[in-house]
């Protein structure tokens, strides 16, 4: 047991750094994360530049004060059963893209001999954590539904927004070409433009 | 009526399109119809007599393809409330009576084929199922009018 005990403490102080670590993640950017919501009237003007993610309109709390309280019950559930099913769609599909984008930087950094580990250490547990939280929406989505979960999904979406962006920025370090492959698999306007 | 294509090439042909033809239509969901039913099912290629006349046949199928994705980008991001309007003008535009138009467009779905061939698969799941919340509730508005022209 008292050879075990080094080890023990060796990863229990490797846990709470790393906990430390993303706690201060968490605050440094909680306050800077804003997610946009298609404003009443804002594509009626034709621009359609500033939608940059479909996930803002899914998530979006306009639509569901419509339908509560212009229509019936009825048509409510159908409402949240819909959404509730696109917003696990987009949830999947943003999980695949990063994952595609991971895979590709995992067998392009196998090949490159300047390596930064923190950076690597960082990029991993980014996307850990980002697997995690699309994990735990979804998970909520499917029992709740995403209108009676919204505060959770509100919260971890920025977080899952914020996450996405982090790691961008830590991939563009490390890894500019697939960074750039990421951006334009979520910005497919700016593909098609 | 929205961003400026970067591709040079047809640039020309989509103003034309817009100033010409598009801004007659009232409304965004008559231009996605209108779009939608310029394109040939069999080859997914567009046609305009007009606009090929003018400039070459590709280049007119190119600018009727933008705008269609263009219009169509719109109603994606438009709220539901705001589609619920842009549905309902489009039905007013039509000669149908409206509780034959839901029922149609409900039973067939003829909504379906408005979607641009180049487009996000996720776009098109949310723009079809709004667009089908949008005449569920446009239906239950329709139901206490049909009920009061009866009773009348």
């Amino acid at each position: 047991m008292r050879q075990l005990l080094p080890y023990l403490g060796v990863a229990s102080l490797l846990l709470a750094v790393t906990a430390l670590w993303v706690r201060q993640i968490f605050l440094a950017h909680k306050s800077r994360i804003e997610v946009q919501v298609p404003r009443k009237g804002g594509a009626r003007g034709g621009s359609t530049a500033s939608h940059d993610d479909l996930g803002e309109r899914i998530f979006s709390l306009e639509d569901w004060e419509f339908v509560s309280t212009n229509t019936p019950s009825q048509i409510q559930k159908m409402f949240l059963h819909e959404r509730g099913v696109i917003a696990i769609s987009w949830l999947r599909r943003t999980r695949m893209r990063i994952s595609l984008v991971m895979r590709a930087h995992l067998a392009a950094a196998g090949q490159t001999e300047n390596l930064h580990p923190a950076t690597e250490l960082k990029l991993a547990l980014n996307y850990l954590v980002f697997r995690v939280l699309c994990d735990v929406l979804i998970g909520c989505i499917w029992l709740r539904g995403p209108i009676r979960t919204r505060k959770t999904v509100g919260q971890t979406l920025r977080t899952v927004v914020w996450l996405r962006g982090a790691f961008e920025q830590l991939l563009a370090r490390v890894d500019p070409a697939n960074c750039k492959t990421l951006r334009t698999s979520f910005n497919h306007r700016a593909a098609r433009n | 009526m929205g961003p400026e294509p970067k591709n040079v090439e047809i640039d020309p042909a989509v103003r034309d399109l817009r100033n010409r033809t598009l801004v007659k239509l009232p409304g965004d969901f008559s231009r996605l119809v209108y779009l939608a039913s310029s394109r040939d099912y069999n080859t997914g290629q567009y046609h305009h007599d007009g606009l090929s006349f003018h400039f070459s046949e590709n280049v007119a199928s190119k600018a009727l393809a933008a705008c269609h994705r263009e219009v169509f980008d719109r109603l994606v991001y438009i709220s539901l409330e705001e589609l619920i309007e842009e549905l309902d003008h489009y039905i007013s535009s039509t000669d149908e009576r409206p509780e034959v138009f839901l029922k149609s467009w409900n039973h067939l779905g003829s909504y379906r084929v408005t979607i641009p061939s180049e487009c996000d698969e996720l776009d098109a799941e949310v723009f079809l199922s709004n667009v089908k919340m949008a005449l569920a509730i446009l239906e239950t508005r329709q139901k206490p009018a049909s009920r009061d022209e009866q009773s009348a």
